[in-house]
C-alpha cells in the first residue's frame, strides 16, 4: 500500500514528532525582550485587612520599581513572591520598598504580618512585563490535550 | 517516708503556685475586648509577672511614663516580662502597635499599692498640674492667628546675636506660653527691631522658636510623632493619615446630607466600631492660620487632656512631661524650616 | 493499550508486602498515630490560641494532612488515607467490641442496615458543599476546625453504634467522597484473581467475615469490585478469603474512568461539584479579590448569602449547565439519538482527572506558602509558650515561590491530557469513529477552556 519504504509506525509518527517539537519549542524558546531602559516607577499600595489596594500592580520589566506601603487599619507587610522581598508596614509609618524588576511574569503579593484570620489569603499580584510562563502554560496544556485526543483516538480494529 | 512525700508535694506545689502568679493578659483589638484583664494590681516592690499575647494582630505593651522598653506582641507568640514599681500610683498600661482607629482606647491600669511610708512620700513627689491650667488656657476655644507669614519661616542658628534681641524672648517661659503669631507681634513692636521686614520677624520667631529644643528632642518627637501621631494627623503633618479617613466618615455620617460613608463596607458585621460621636478631622499642623495662634502649652495640654470626644485620645498618662514636650517641639516643624540650623548642637 | 499491562505489579505476591498487609498492626499503629495527633488537634483547636497560624490544629489539619492527601495519598494510593483514617477508628472498634483479631463476641452497634434511599453519596455532596460553604472560616480559625473535627468524630462513632460497618465514610463523609471519586484514577487497585471461584463460594466469608477478619466494613462484595470507589483498602478480604482469591496490583493511571458501566449521577455530580469548588476556592483564597474574602469570611451577612448562593449556582448549575450544552453540542454533531442524560452522566467521569489536577494545583500554591508554620506549631501547639522542639521561634517564609508555577503548570497539563483522553475512550463507546470523533470536540474544548481558566487564576 505503501510506495516508499518508509515503515508505517514512522508515517503514523509524524504528527506526533510535530507535536513533541512544538513541546519543545514552546517551553525553551527565548523571546527577545524588550532592551529599553523604562523609567522608575513607583506604586502606593494601601493594606488593608484582607486586601491590598491597588490588588494589581503592572510594571515593565527591567523598571526600577519602588512600592510604597501603607498600613491603614492595623500592622502589614508584602512579601513578594519570586523576588523575595519584604516589607512591614506600621499605620502612620509608610515603608517603601527599592527594586529592580528583573524578572518578568506573575508574582503574588502576600502579606507577611499576621493580620487577623485571613491574613494567610491576603494576597496580590505584581505584574512584570509580559507573563510568558502562563503563555507557554496555555500552549503546553493545549497540546497535551492535542495529544490525547489523538493517541487515544478509536481504532479501526473493531 | 510521708516527710519525703510531703515535701515532693510541697515543691512541686510551691513551682506550680509560683507558675500561676503569671498573670496571662491576652491582647486583642479594642473593638473585640482589649485587653483581658484590663486590671491589675501589685505592692510596691513586689515583682509583677505578666505574660502577654496576641489573640489577633500585632499590638505591643508598655506603661505609660516609665522608661521600660515597649514590648511588641505578635499573634499567638507569648512574652513574659516582669515589673517592679518603687512608687505607689495608678499606671496606665497601652498598646503601643496601631491596631485599628480605635487602637488608642485599648489601654489597662496597674494600681500600685505602697505601706503607709511610701504612701507619704509619694503624697511630697505629686506633680505639679499641667502649664495649660496653671496659665487658664482655654483649650477649646478657637486659637485662630491673626497674622501669618508670606512663606515658610526660617531657623538660623545665630541670628538672635546679628540683632539687639530684648532678653526676655529667649526665655524658656516666654516660649512656653507664647503663640508664634503674638510673638511675631511683639517683636514687630520693638524699635530696635524696625528696619527688619515683616518675613524677617517671622524667620526671627522660627529662630528663638529652634532655640528652645535641640537635634536631640526632635529626634524623639518625631519618634514619638511617627509611632503614636501620624496614623491620623498624617506623616507630612496635614491632618490626612490613615485613620483620618474613619474620623471624617464618622463625622460626616452626624451631619443630614453625608454623602459619603466610605468605612461601612469593610467591617465585619457584629463588630461594634466604637469612635466617638462627634468625631472630627484630625488637625492639619501644617496650616498656619491655627498653628501659629496656638502657644506650645497650648499644644501640650491638648496632647495631655485629649480632644473630649472628637477622637483625640488623651495621653497625660502615657507621655512624661519630657515626651511631651519633645512632642511640641517637633510639631513646630511642619510651620518652621530648621533645616539650616546645625545638627551638631 | 497492551504494553500497558507492564505496569501491573501483584503487590501481595511478594511475601512481605503480602505480610505486611495482612498483619493488623502497621494500620493500627498509623491509625493510632493518626488518632493521636488528630485528638491533639481537637484539644489545640479548643483550648489553644485563636490566631490560626500559631495552631497546631490548623497547621496540622490544613496545611500538614491536607498536603499528604492531596498531593501524595490520593494520586497515588486512592482510598490508602481511608485505610489509616482515624475519625472512624473508635466507633469502629466499639463496634466491633476489639481493637484488632475478631474476637468472637459482638460489639457495641445496634447494627441496623443503612436506609436503601441513602445508599448513595447525596449525602456526601451535601456534606462537602455544607463544609464548602464555612470552609474559610475553617481554614482559619481554630475554633471552627475543633468543632468540624468534633462534629466528625461525633458523627462518624454514632454512625458507628447504630448502623452497620463502616456507614459512615461510605454514605456520610465528606471527605470520603471525593477521595472514592479520584481513587479511581489511582495507579493501585485491590480485585479478586477470578471472580467465577467467588461466584461459586458458599459463605462468602469475605462479605460476612470470619475469624481472621472482619467482613467488607464498605459493604463491597469484592466478587464483583470493578472500580476502587468504594473499596477501603482496608485488606479484610484479603485476610478473610479462604481461597486466596484477592490480590493488590499497581496499574495504569485512570483504569476504572474507562469501564463502560456503573456510571452515577451522584458520582458524576460529585465531579462537577469538585471541579467547581476547586474553581471558586482559587478565585476566593488564592485570588486578589478581598471584597469575595470577606463575603465568604462574614457568616451570616448579606455579602456571605450572596457569595453562598452564588457558590451553590456555579457549582450545582454553571458547571453542570455548560459542560452538558458541550456534550449536547457533541451530540448534535455526531447525530446521535441516545440518552442525553446518561452521556452528560459518562461524560462527566472525563472532567474527574482535570478535577484532581486542579486541586493538587490549588494545594500546591498554600502548602508551600504555608509550609515553615509547621515548626512553631509543633513545637508550641498551643501557643501558650511552649517551646517542645526549639522550634517556636521559626519565622514564616514561603516555600519554592518560583517553582510552585511551574509544578502547577505540570500537573494541569497531565490532568488534561488525562481528561480528554478519557473524553476519547467515553466517546468510543459503542459508537462509529466519526461520530465519536465529533462528539469529543465541544467536549475537550470544555476541558481545555477550564483549564485555561484555572492557568488564569493561578499562574497569571
Amino acid at each position: 500500500m505503501y510506495s516508499t519504504q518508509i515503515p508505517v509506525k514512522i508515517v503514523r509518527s509524524w504528527p506526533w514528532i510535530a507535536i513533541i517539537a512544538s513541546i519543545l519549542v514552546i517551553a525553551f524558546t527565548p523571546l527577545p525582550l524588550k532592551a529599553s531602559q523604562p523609567v522608575a516607577r513607583t506604586v502606593r499600595v494601601e493594606a488593608r485587612s484582607f486586601e491590598f489596594s491597588p490588588s494589581v500592580i503592572h510594571v515593565e520589566q527591567g523598571q526600577q520599581v519602588t512600592i510604597e506601603l501603607i498600613a491603614t487599619d492595623v500592622v502589614h507587610g508584602i512579601y513578594v513572591d519570586g523576588y523575595g522581598h519584604e516589607i512591614i508596614a506600621n499605620p502612620g509609618q509608610t515603608a517603601t520598598l527599592t527594586f529592580i524588576a528583573d524578572k518578568s511574569g506573575s508574582f503574588r503579593l502576600r502579606c507577611s504580618v499576621t493580620c487577623g484570620a485571613l491574613h494567610p489569603f491576603m494576597i496580590g499580584k505584581l505584574n512584570v512585563g509580559v507573563n510568558l510562563l502562563f503563555y507557554r502554560a496555555i500552549g503546553l496544556s493545549v497540546l497535551a490535550g492535542l495529544a490525547g485526543f489523538m493517541l487515544f483516538r478509536p481504532r479501526n480494529e473493531q | 517516708m510521708g516527710l519525703i512525700l510531703g515535701l515532693f508535694a510541697t515543691v512541686v506545689g510551691a513551682r506550680w503556685l509560683d507558675r500561676h502568679k503569671v498573670i496571662e493578659i491576652h491582647a486583642r483589638m479594642p473593638e473585640n475586648g482589649g485587653w483581658t484583664p484590663a486590671d491589675l494590681s501589685v505592692k510596691v516592690g513586689q515583682p509583677l509577672r505578666l505574660r502577654l499575647v496576641s489573640d489577633d494582630v500585632t499590638h505591643g505593651f508598655a506603661v505609660g511614663q516609665t522608661a521600660w522598653e515597649a514590648l511588641d506582641l505578635y499573634p499567638g507568640k507569648p512574652v513574659e516580662t516582669t515589673l517592679i514599681f518603687d512608687r505607689p500610683g495608678k499606671y496606665v498600661f497601652y498598646c503601643t502597635r496601631w491596631c485599628g482607629i480605635n487602637h488608642w482606647r485599648m489601654r489597662g491600669v496597674i494600681e500600685v499599692y505602697g505601706d503607709a511610708s511610701t504612701m507619704q512620700n509619694s503624697d511630697t513627689t505629686t506633680p505639679e498640674s499641667p502649664l495649660y491650667r496653671r496659665l487658664a488656657i482655654d483649650l477649646d476655644a478657637p486659637h485662630d492667628a491673626f497674622v501669618i507669614p508670606e512663606s515658610q519661616p526660617i531657623a538660623r542658628k545665630n541670628i538672635a546675636l546679628n540683632v539687639r534681641l530684648p532678653a526676655k524672648y529667649l526665655l524658656r517661659d516666654y516660649y512656653l506660653a507664647t503663640a508664634p503669631s503674638s510673638a511675631w507681634q511683639s517683636l514687630r513692636e520693638e524699635p530696635s527691631l524696625a528696619s527688619l521686614s515683616d518675613q524677617q520677624i517671622w524667620h526671627l520667631v522660627a529662630s528663638l522658636w529652634r532655640r528652645q529644643t535641640s537635634q536631640n528632642e526632635l529626634k524623639e518627637g518625631e519618634k514619638l510623632y511617627r509611632t503614636n501621631c501620624a496614623a491620623c494627623h498624617g506623616e507630612t503633618g496635614a491632618g490626612d493619615g490613615v485613620m483620618a479617613r474613619w474620623l471624617a466618615a464618622s463625622a460626616a455620617t452626624e451631619a443630614p446630607d453625608a454623602e459619603h460613608s466610605q468605612p461601612s463596607n469593610q467591617h465585619t458585621p457584629g463588630e461594634t466600631v466604637i469612635i466617638g460621636h462627634s468625631t472630627v478631622v484630625p488637625t492639619d499642623f501644617t496650616n498656619p492660620h491655627t498653628m501659629l495662634g496656638a502657644s506650645p502649652a497650648l499644644l501640650q495640654g491638648k496632647i495631655i487632656r485629649g480632644g473630649m470626644g472628637t477622637g483625640m485620645p488623651y495621653w497625660g498618662p502615657i507621655f512624661t512631661e519630657e515626651q511631651t514636650w519633645a512632642l511640641v517641639a517637633y510639631l513646630w516643624t511642619f510651620q518652621f524650616d530648621y533645616s539650616q540650623v546645625e545638627t551638631n548642637e | 493499550m497492551q504494553q500497558l499491562k507492564l505496569m501491573r505489579i501483584e503487590l501481595t505476591r511478594y511475601s512481605i508486602i503480602r505480610s505486611l498487609m495482612l498483619s493488623r498492626w502497621p494500620q493500627f499503629i498509623l491509625t493510632s498515630l493518626a488518632l493521636t495527633g488528630f485528638l491533639l488537634a481537637i484539644l489545640t483547636g479548643w483550648f489553644g490560641t485563636p490566631v490560626g497560624s500559631r495552631n497546631f490544629s490548623i497547621i496540622f489539619v490544613w496545611i500538614a494532612w491536607w498536603a499528604i492527601l492531596m498531593l501524595i495519598a490520593v494520586p497515588f494510593f486512592g482510598r490508602g488515607w481511608c485505610s489509616i483514617c482515624p475519625i472512624p477508628a473508635p466507633g469502629e472498634w466499639l463496634q466491633r467490641g476489639a481493637l484488632l483479631q475478631p474476637n468472637g463476641k459482638g460489639g457495641l452497634s445496634l447494627g441496623k442496615r443503612w436506609p436503601n434511599k441513602f445508599r448513595n453519596i447525596w449525602l456526601q455532596n451535601g456534606a462537602f458543599l455544607l463544609v464548602a460553604l464555612f470552609s474559610i472560616i475553617v481554614l482559619t480559625q481554630p475554633r471552627f476546625t475543633a468543632v468540624v473535627l468534633t462534629a466528625f468524630l461525633s458523627i462518624a462513632v454514632a454512625t458507628s453504634l447504630i448502623f452497620e460497618r463502616r456507614a459512615f465514610c461510605r454514605y456520610l463523609c465528606p471527605v470520603g467522597g471525593f477521595i472514592g471519586l479520584y481513587s479511581q484514577l489511582a495507579p493501585i487497585e485491590l480485585r479478586v484473581k477470578d471472580a467465577a471461584i467467588c461466584a461459586s463460594h458458599k459463605t462468602k466469608d469475605c462479605y460476612n467475615g470470619n475469624l481472621r477478619g472482619y467482613g467488607c466494613p464498605w459493604q463491597v462484595f469484592p466478587g464483583g469490585l470493578t472500580k476502587n470507589t468504594h473499596c477501603g483498602l482496608c485488606m479484610e478480604c484479603l485476610r478473610t478469603c479462604t481461597e486466596d482469591n484477592i490480590l493488590v496490583q499497581t496499574r495504569p493511571f485512570a483504569q476504572d474512568l474507562i469501564l463502560p458501566g456503573g456510571r452515577r449521577l451522584d458520582e458524576a455530580y460529585k465531579a462537577f461539584i469538585m471541579l467547581g469548588s476547586a474553581l471558586v476556592y482559587m478565585s476566593v483564597l488564592l485570588g486578589p479579590w478581598g471584597s469575595l474574602k470577606s463575603a465568604a469570611y462574614q457568616i451570616g451577612s448579606a455579602p456571605w448569602f450572596a457569595y453562598v448562593a452564588a457558590f451553590l449556582v456555579f457549582v450545582l448549575a454553571v458547571v453542570p449547565g455548560l459542560f452538558s450544552v458541550a456534550v449536547l453540542i457533541g451530540r448534535r454533531l455526531a447525530g446521535l439519538r441516545y440518552n442525553a442524560r446518561r452521556s452528560v452522566i459518562n461524560f462527566a467521569y472525563a472532567l474527574i482527572p482535570l478535577g484532581l489536577a486542579a486541586w493538587i494545583a490549588f494545594s500546591l500554591s498554600f502548602v508551600f506558602a504555608n509550609l515553615t508554620y509547621l515548626a512553631p506549631a509543633l513545637s508550641d501547639p498551643f501557643g501558650w509558650g511552649w517551646d517542645l522542639i526549639g522550634a517556636a521561634g521559626v519565622g514564616w517564609s514561603p516555600l519554592f515561590t518560583e517553582t510552585v508555577p511551574l509544578m502547577q503548570i505540570a500537573i494541569l497539563t497531565i490532568g488534561l491530557f488525562g481528561s480528554i483522553s478519557i473524553v476519547r475512550r467515553i466517546a468510543a463507546e459503542g459508537v462509529s469513529k466519526t461520530a465519536a470523533l465529533y462528539q469529543s470536540i465541544p467536549i475537550s474544548l470544555f476541558c481545555v477552556g477550564a483549564t485555561i481558566l484555572i492557568l488564569t487564576l493561578l499562574i497569571a
